[in-house]
């Protein structure tokens, strides 16, 4: 039957096209919508994710990884000598000032570390070393914020919260969700930098579990032994943060809801057209219909119109989609293209096809026989 | 001659909101095998719906029909497509070809839909139009073929489903003088020589001598039985 709904597409080549058309429009949206989506999740999470470390200890109710507030850093030491705890980093995010070389200022994330582990500071390097912001007043700055704060130099001076600090590297791929360029520095000098946090305050303190530890079992000791704080394993802050930008702001559901205004548009698109199609040759349908053929034979052929359409609008999208990643990426905007999103976006294609094709079995399901004898 | 079909008392009403209908009324039938059988009538007169009736698709409001001797008012709608399948095929008066496939698959699909072996339908296919004299035109699309031509092709596709009876509504209803003798000719010959059971409805009186027994309907009765319409 497949051979028979494909020869029903070819004859009707404009029709076809159409239809190929408005499954392709709808898909590719949904692909741009889900991975864009995806890309700013990424990104909001993106240091939480390339941290290492299993726990990530933070102020009480911390909404995110950007908005966490300070805590006592005694607390540290609280979990570092913990039972089950490999080691322990604190990590030091606060927001700054930075000024621009044309005047003026733009808001920065300032990212401390403890330079001699790297742990919580930049994972990958274009120019520079991690640990060459030890001793003396250094940043590394991400190659994204180039288009914040203008093509920035290895060596070059900049003035942070009024404070003067020499860039020494620069990173990839540290892009963050609110835009805000990051600039990272050791963990004493944002301290210095960002002076109403304190010298005894901390932000975050990440942990390693010892192997043969479970994580929960210490995340549950931990919450016994500390007061003041919360405590997630880091999959739990990386969603938390995620689902605070996604919820919080509307973003989820503005993403949704054009993914299933996009999934409509291909429902309605091929339904009409398979409806159409199948009002046209409802007598050849009933014909076959009075020489024997079960309803299943001619919703074989319907539904295989609509499989036929979803594959090929599907893999035309994926093509575009493919081709347009470098295109979002030049506009500064990340877009992910993953396997499972493309399984997921290829079972809603599927399901947007397929479904669209149940209007035409209601009305195979009653074609009057008259309609036979009617030359 | 051995009977295909028998009715009695077959009768069907249409219900149009509170009215009813009687389209068919109380038929009492036999048509045999290697017999063609013409319904003559004016129009409105119930020969397509009792040539529905005949062939299962419209079941009946009461009474009984009975196909090689099996009971088929009693059966299940479900049933209704395979007794279709074994028994009967349909010629229709506006050909009924999917515009998109060829003479040849347009004859190709009823085999396939038997679920015979595809070398076999293939060849069977192409054996079916040369029997009604399309050997050269079976890969024409139905818009490249004249009227005559279409309906012979709907006569291989009815002969493709390898039925016992052969039901046509007004065959050469759209069809030349000339085409519309060819195709009666070939209904004539498939129940002569194959002993099938050709029933069919007409108003076409120029084609009367091909027919064994006219049937003559009005306000859906039979009212006439003759050997020759007169």
């Amino acid at each position: 039957m497949f051979y028979v709904a494909l020869r029903m597409m070819l004859y009707d080549k404009v029709r076809s096209l159409l239809t190929l058309l408005g499954v392709v429009f709808a898909v590719s949206l949904i692909f741009a919508q889900g991975g864009i989506y995806l890309g700013l999740m990424e990104t909001s999470s993106v240091i939480i994710d390339h941290t290492p470390g299993d726990i990530w200890v933070t102020s009480k109710n911390s909404k995110n990884f950007d908005f966490s507030q300070p805590f006592p850093e005694y607390l540290y030491y609280h979990v570092l000598s913990a039972q089950g705890i490999q080691w322990a980093e604190k990590l030091f995010i606060a927001w700054a000032l930075i000024k621009q070389k044309e005047g003026g200022t733009e808001q920065v994330e300032i990212v401390g570390y403890n330079p001699d582990t790297g742990i919580g500071g930049p994972w990958e390097m274009k120019v520079g070393d991690v640990r060459a912001v030890k001793n003396g007043n250094f940043a590394i700055v991400d190659d994204s914020a180039m288009r914040r704060l203008g093509d920035i130099q290895v060596g070059e001076y900049r003035d942070v919260n009024w404070r003067r600090l020499q860039i020494i590297g620069i990173s990839q791929g540290v892009k963050s969700f609110t835009t805000a360029p990051i600039i990272f520095t050791s963990y004493k000098f944002a301290q210095r930098l960002v002076g109403w946090i304190g010298p005894d305050n901390t932000v975050f303190v990440v942990a390693k579990v010892s192997p043969g530890y479970s994580v929960d079992e210490i995340i549950k000791n931990l919450k016994k032994r500390l007061k003041g704080v919360d405590i997630y394993s880091k999959e739990a802050f990386s969603r938390k943060t995620r689902l605070y930008w996604t919820i919080e702001t509307g973003v989820g559901f503005s993403f949704l809801l054009t993914i299933i205004i996009s999934f409509l548009i291909g429902v309605l698109m091929v339904g009409q057209t398979i409806y159409n199609s199948t009002v046209e040759h409802i007598k050849e349908f009933g014909t076959l219909k009075a020489l024997g053929a079960s309803n299943l034979d001619i919703y074989r052929i319907i539904f295989a119109q609509a499989f036929l359409n979803a594959l090929l609008g599907y893999l035309i999208s994926l093509v575009i989609t493919m081709l347009s990643v470098r295109i979002y990426e030049a506009t500064e905007m990340v877009m992910v293209v993953r396997g499972w999103v493309n399984l997921l976006v290829l079972g809603l294609t599927l399901l947007m096809c397929l479904s669209s094709a149940f209007v035409s079995i209601r009305r195979i399901k009653k074609i009057d026989p008259a309609i036979l004898f009617r030359g | 001659m051995g009977e295909a079909i028998v009715t009695r008392d077959l009768t069907k009403i249409y219900k149009e909101g509170r009215v009813e209908v009687t389209a068919v009324s109380s038929v009492d039938l036999q048509l045999n095998e290697g017999e063609v059988v013409g319904l003559f009538g004016p129009s409105g007169s119930g020969k397509t719906t009792l040539l529905s009736l005949l062939g299962c698709i419209l079941r009946p409001t009461s009474g009984s029909l009975r196909l090689y001797g099996s009971e088929i008012t009693s059966l299940d709608e479900k049933a209704l497509p395979g007794i279709r399948k074994k028994y009967i095929s349909f010629i229709f008066q506006g050909f009924n070809l999917f515009p998109a496939l060829t003479a040849y698959e347009n004859v190709l699909i009823v085999l396939k839909l038997k679920g015979i072996e595809r070398t076999l339908a293939d060849q069977r296919a192409k054996e079916l139009l040369i029997e009604v004299g399309l050997s050269e035109r079976m890969h024409f699309l139905p818009r490249d073929l004249s009227g005559g031509e279409k309906q012979r092709v709907a006569i291989a596709r009815a002969l493709a489903a390898d039925s016992p009876v052969i039901l046509a509504d007004e065959p050469t209803g759209n069809l030349d003088y000339a085409n519309g003798r060819k195709v009666m000719d070939i209904l004539r010959m498939l129940a002569s020589k194959e002993r099938r059971c050709v029933v069919v409805a007409t108003h076409d009186n120029r084609i009367e001598d091909v027919f064994d027994r006219i049937l003559i309907m009005e306000d859906g009765k039979i009212m006439k039985e003759n050997r020759r319409l007169l």
